[in-house]
């Protein structure tokens, strides 16, 4: 009987402990947790990609404070492949450790499918400024933050992927400038030629292309735009695989190509390797997220290049035209925050035609809005960024140049991943590849209910 | 509640406590099982939260469909997630990848750490120091360390193929090469995990008794007599200790892959810890997740309830 009366009551602690770690979260206040005070500041966390947490701790923070002094912000910043599945089993657990988190542009489905994220035109319009303008949004950005008709989150950094150029090793090489027109064929006449030896001394010193080719979620992105701009999307508008086919083998076998013009070593390039290689002045040409434009040809202490010796424009043009991918991080309210108004507020501040000024005069990020792009630039080296940015959005909404939306996006691109670094490392020729991938994406969308 | 031998109980039950009060049937008395559970109650909880409830629970998932919207499982489904897993060519294909991984890296890392054990052995200036510096690598953190080795074999910026230019071979892919990119997988977890074995060995042969070879010295024995006949002998135990040790810890390895090569190229280096961890924590299937990490486990035990048993029947033999 005691033993019993023993194994009973060590059963209930267990019990009782297990049942303590899984208590649903508090009631929200009917204020949203408030705005603080000055002596009761609100605390809210952030998820961010660890690429830009620190300069939004460091200085978006303080600037946002010198508006709302008494909201506390916190930005954790975690790395890009770690940040899904983090920020998923942080909106599926019991309580909110992050009242905001921040999604690239494919992964909002999928967030938004766990029902952990706020409504932004619907569950928190009470704390929504009536200043604040959606309309102003371009829709393209804004597109990244909605699934099924909701507004999940709005873009907080905007970003396409676009072609950045040395002038000086174009120059060298004797080869005329890339422009919006430039073909995929001229590219590769051009790409022979930049593959150079700049200093005399007898070896290959300069390459023509930097850009991801390793194993990763993002690398496929490239030859994905080849795709949508020979008018080919991933996936028809029944979701069933569209690139199984001629062009899709043609798109991958382009970016595997490019291997032949990128440096040694290039097959193992993500998103660093790349950056590092254009600017030290190795790489003519870099097909990467365009906000990387500021650190690579106007921040001092991260590039050699200056202003005017970095280009930007589109990548190159397929049948339906010149080729870019958008790739907008937005930013949403979590539903078990306890504080979504000021969540809310902070997120409104930010993408706030006032933060987007501060954000892309300090960070050099892209705007969203409307009046931003068609107003003064922040500086003179974003006269021709924003120019190429518009070019991009016009280009991105005609050919639908962005990654599957729907919540298994991120499993797509991982089947795409393994193969595009099957066909990039010989395991694969780019037929096999494409054939393999087009089987994995049709099993993996049958097995989650999708008519194939 | 109070600790005591048979014997003091024995008189406690005849005569009362000073100053208790208490009469000697009325008092609670644990008694030594009973203590013994009391104080072992927190460990066990520990252990059972720790140990066993993740085992359990992972075991439970690996039978249900996992919902992700209430973050638990919920529906039974049976052996279905381990057929899927069984025909999973990519899961089939890391087990071959995690085989190809063990069968080079341990006997390189055991030989290896024995024989530097035996440099380290003999008396030289500067050993000390050596000693210290080979616990480096072991105090590295797994991810550090591949992305320190990527860094250092980069074909254009590394000093390993700088190196290897010097005396003109290269550049070699390293790491986007399939068959070079194993054998970096294996060089980095050799770099980290050879000194554990060193320590390991180091200790045994420190350990062993002088008379012996006082006693093969006697009978005549050469170097090489007394190497094969006499220290490997009496060696065998700490060899079995260690290479189980670091089977143990080779067999759950995924963290290096992750930082060098992220199982590539292609599945080239998939070890089936960080296929089941991008499963998991990736694709977030943790039903399939979980019925790999079962299986495995399975195997792991079985491999070492087996290696268990050589070890044992080595020390016997000699």
């Amino acid at each position: 009987m005691r033993r019993s009366l023993r194994l009973a009551a060590a059963a209930t602690a267990l019990g009782l402990t297990i049942t303590a770690c899984g208590s649903p979260a508090p009631e929200v206040s009917a204020d949203g947790g408030g705005l603080g005070t000055a002596e009761n500041p609100v605390s809210i966390r952030v998820i961010a990609n660890d690429a830009f947490a620190k300069q939004w701790q460091d200085q978006l923070v303080p600037e946002f404070n010198k508006k709302y002094p008494n909201i506390k912000v916190s930005v954790d910043g975690v790395p890009y492949n770690d940040q899904l599945p983090k920020t998923m089993l942080e909106l599926t657990g019991p309580t909110a450790t992050y009242d905001v988190v921040l999604g690239d542009d494919s992964w909002i489905p999928q967030l938004a499918k766990t029902g952990g994220l706020m409504d932004l035109k619907a569950d928190v319009t009470k704390w929504t400024d009536p200043g604040y303008d959606w309309a102003d949004f371009n829709p393209s950005p804004l597109a990244a933050g909605e699934w099924e008709g909701k507004q999940y989150a709005v873009p907080v950094r905007s970003n396409l992927l676009l072609m950045l150029y040395n002038k000086t090793l174009y120059k060298k090489a004797g080869v005329k400038e890339p422009t919006a027109e430039t073909t995929w064929e001229q590219y590769f006449k051009d790409a022979e030629k930049l593959v150079q030896d700049t200093d005399g001394d007898g070896k290959t010193d300069a390459w023509a292309i930097g850009t991801y080719f390793t194993k990763d979620p993002l690398t496929p992105t490239i030859w994905q735009t080849v795709l949508n701009s020979n008018g080919v999307a991933l996936l028809d508008d029944n979701l069933k695989v569209a690139f199984d086919n001629e062009t899709g083998v043609k798109a991958l076998q382009t970016h595997v190509d490019l291997l032949k013009y990128a440096p040694p070593g290039a097959s193992t390039y993500q998103f660093n390797e790349p950056l590092e290689a254009f600017r030290q002045g190795r790489t003519a040409t870099m097909f990467m997220w365009g906000s990387v434009y500021k650190g690579s040809a106007v921040d001092k202490a991260s590039t050699t290049l200056t202003p005017e010796e970095v280009g930007v424009t589109t990548l190159p043009a397929g049948s339906a035209g010149p080729g870019a991918h958008r790739g907008i991080w937005s930013a949403g309210v979590a539903k078990k925050s306890q504080h979504p108004a000021a969540a809310w507020t902070w997120l409104q501040w930010v993408t706030s035609k006032e933060g987007e000024k501060f954000t892309g005069s300090a960070f050099g990020t892209f705007p969203a809005r409307n009046s931003s792009l068609d107003g003064t630039p922040p500086a003179e080296w974003a006269v021709p960024v924003y120019k190429a940015l518009k070019d991009g959005y016009t280009v991105v909404d005609k050919n639908k140049m962005w990654r599957p939306r729907l919540p298994e996006s991120d499993a797509v691109q991982q089947i795409l991943a393994l193969q595009t670094s099957r066909a990039m490392s010989g395991q694969a020729t780019a037929e096999q590849a494409i054939d393999q991938a087009a089987k994995d994406v049709t099993e993996l969308l049958k097995s989650k209910g999708y008519q194939q | 509640m109070s600790v005591s031998t048979p014997a003091r109980r024995t008189g406690a039950a005849k005569a009362p406590v000073r100053g208790s009060g208490n009469t000697p049937g009325r008092r609670f008395r644990l008694g030594e099982p009973g203590t013994a559970w009391l104080f072992m109650t927190p460990a066990l909880v520990l252990l059972a939260g720790m140990l066993l409830y993740p085992i359990f629970y992972t075991l439970w998932v690996s039978f249900s469909d996992f919902d992700l919207a209430l973050f638990q499982p919920t529906g039974w489904v049976g052996w279905k997630n381990y057929e899927a897993v069984l025909k999973d060519p990519g899961f089939l294909e890391s087990l071959k990848v995690t085989g190809i991984y063990l069968v080079i890296a341990l006997p390189l890392q055991m030989i290896l750490g024995f024989a530097i054990a035996f440099l380290l052995n003999v008396e030289w200036r500067g050993r000390g120091v050596l000693r210290a510096l080979f616990l480096i690598p072991m105090v590295v953190a797994p991810v550090v360390a591949g992305g320190i080795w990527r860094m250092l074999l980069d074909p254009l910026w590394g000093v390993v193929n700088y190196t290897l230019g010097l005396v003109g071979v290269g550049p070699v892919e390293w790491i986007g090469d399939p068959t070079l990119a194993m054998a970096s997988v294996i060089l980095i977890d050799t770099w980290r995990w050879t000194p554990f074995v060193v320590l390991i060995a180091a200790a045994g042969i420190m350990a062993l008794p002088g008379d012996v070879y006082e006693a093969a010295k006697s009978d005549g024995a050469t170097r090489r007599q007394t190497m094969w006949h006499v220290t490997l002998p009496l060696l065998v135990p700490v060899m079995a200790a260690a290479f189980v040790v670091r089977w143990l810890g080779a067999v759950k390895m995924f963290d290096i892959a992750l930082a060098a090569t992220k199982g590539g190229p292609g599945n080239s280096t998939n070890v089936v810890n960080l296929y089941i961890y991008e499963k998991g924590f990736r694709g977030l299937e943790f039903g399939s997740a979980s019925s790999m990490a079962t299986l495995v486990l399975i195997i792991t035990m079985i491999l070492t309830y087996f290696l268990f048993r050589i070890s044992r029947r080595l020390e016997n033999r000699w």
